[in-house]
């Protein structure tokens, strides 16, 4: 394995990530495991933030929540808006959510997780700090490429704001799996709507993560479902794999938005 | 590189020298001798790993043991029949050949420290990550209702 830093402070972890060569941040450590495992995992030193104090604060304000990078998964489960709590809900299982951190769940980058669907919608800002300070990325710019995120080298997650969520509209997470409960996702939606806008997230249908909208003034729950449709029809451009073909991921996909839509509409107007 | 660690097990202090890519799951078998700690897939979906830290539980395939220093860890090793979950799985017969059951039982444990009485939902939703090659599942959730009855009595 990699050489692992322990460092002492935020400075001293972004120093040692700029200043080593291939390194690579450990946060919840989770997917890292996995990856060594399955040999597809080329770091040659690991920067731990277990050791640095002060990344697992959840602090809420009236515009919203502020997320350090190494609170973890289930955690969110409590201390996130209703639909990113819903969507980190549907991570792995409580064990590995236990572990796993939101940090390291947004530098994954992976195309198939489920919080940055939820995050999408929210229009979260990542906190992406250096040896050159702070700056912060919104999450609709971060998912720039397959399992290719924002963040330069030398820069680290350090937290993700999570703005609040309008409480009169109706929201809902799905999430589809075409060969096991717990196997990554097929599709997945986050969907947010009030009265005139469906917001949606998409994982897994697609290279990267994808946020799109679609005008519903005036139309009832089908018209509503026909424009979410139509809205992600062209950003569809699913990997096709073992767990199924582009075409049934499509299929599945516009299943999945549907599914979404009429639940969050279903939301918002009985709560 | 090694580090030295202090882990709790059972109650019981051990001092150990662990390499920087040790896994929990490796110390635990290998030089403390918790062998009711099992590997089954590896990559924390199965379960059978499960150990608890602090109360709560981690997939020790997917752990690095020198984040451990210091933790108070409970393995099934720490529990006997005087356990309510323990004797709600053996009364339900829940274990056919047991490799996961050390895993189940931890994992029921955490979820009854949460959540005194949880629906049959809730139970299937904190197991949904252990899995039962021999499909025991209806006597494992039989079990875990019958411990949260037997610590708490309506």
């Amino acid at each position: 394995m990699a050489q692992l830093h322990r460092p002492g402070s935020l400075d001293e972890a972004v120093e040692l990530l700029s200043g080593l060569d291939n390194a690579m941040v450990y946060g919840g450590g989770t997917a890292i495991q996995i990856l060594i495992k399955q040999g597809i995992l080329f770091a040659d030193h690991f920067v731990d933030l277990a050791t640095v104090p002060g990344l697992r604060e959840v602090t809420a304000d009236d515009r919203g929540v502020t997320v350090g990078p190494m609170v973890s998964i289930r955690r969110m489960e409590t201390a996130a808006p209703p639909l990113a709590a819903d969507a980190y809900r549907h991570v792995a299982n409580p064990r590995v959510r236990n572990t796993a951190s939101v940090g390291g769940n947004l530098a994954h980058g992976d195309y198939r997780l489920d919080p940055p669907t939820a995050l999408l919608v929210l229009d979260a800002v990542v906190l992406a700090t250096s040896a050159g300070g702070t700056r912060e990325i919104p999450v609709r710019e971060f998912f720039t490429d397959f399992q290719e995120t924002a963040l330069e080298p030398g820069e680290l997650v350090s937290g993700v704001r999570i703005p609040n969520q309008d409480a009169s509209a109706g929201y809902h997470f799905e999430k589809n799996s075409s060969l096991g409960e717990n196997d990554w996702p097929c599709a997945s939606a986050a969907v947010l709507l009030d009265d005139r806008t469906v917001h949606i997230g998409l994982g897994a249908v697609a290279p990267v993560p994808v946020y799109v909208t679609a005008d519903i003034a005036g139309l009832d729950d089908q018209g509503a479902v026909d424009a979410a449709i139509a809205a992600v029809e062209p950003v569809l451009d699913p990997i096709p794999d073992v767990r199924g073909g582009a075409e049934y991921k499509r299929r599945l996909a516009r299943v999945t938005v549907e599914d979404a839509v009429r639940r969050a509409w279903k939301d918002r107007d009985h709560g | 590189m090694t580090t030295q660690i202090t882990v709790k097990v059972n109650g019981v202090e051990h001092f150990l020298d662990v390499e920087d890519d040790a896994l929990l799951l490796d110390v635990l078998r290998e030089k403390v001798g918790t062998t009711s700690v099992r590997e089954g897939c590896g990559v924390g979906a199965c379960g059978a790993c499960t150990v608890l830290s602090g109360g709560m539980s981690v997939s020790s395939c997917l752990a690095l043991a020198v984040r451990y220093d210091g933790a108070e860890l409970t393995t099934a090793e720490g529990l006997d029949e005087t356990d309510d979950v323990v004797s709600s799985f053996v009364d339900c017969d829940a274990a056919q050949c047991g490799y996961c059951i050390p895993g189940f039982v931890l994992m029921s444990r955490e979820l009854l420290a949460e959540n005194a009485r949880p629906s049959e939902c809730q139970i299937t939703e904190h197991l949904e990550g252990n899995i039962c090659r021999c499909g025991t599942y209806p006597e494992i959730r039989k079990a875990v209702a019958a411990a949260a009855e037997r610590r708490s009595p309506r």
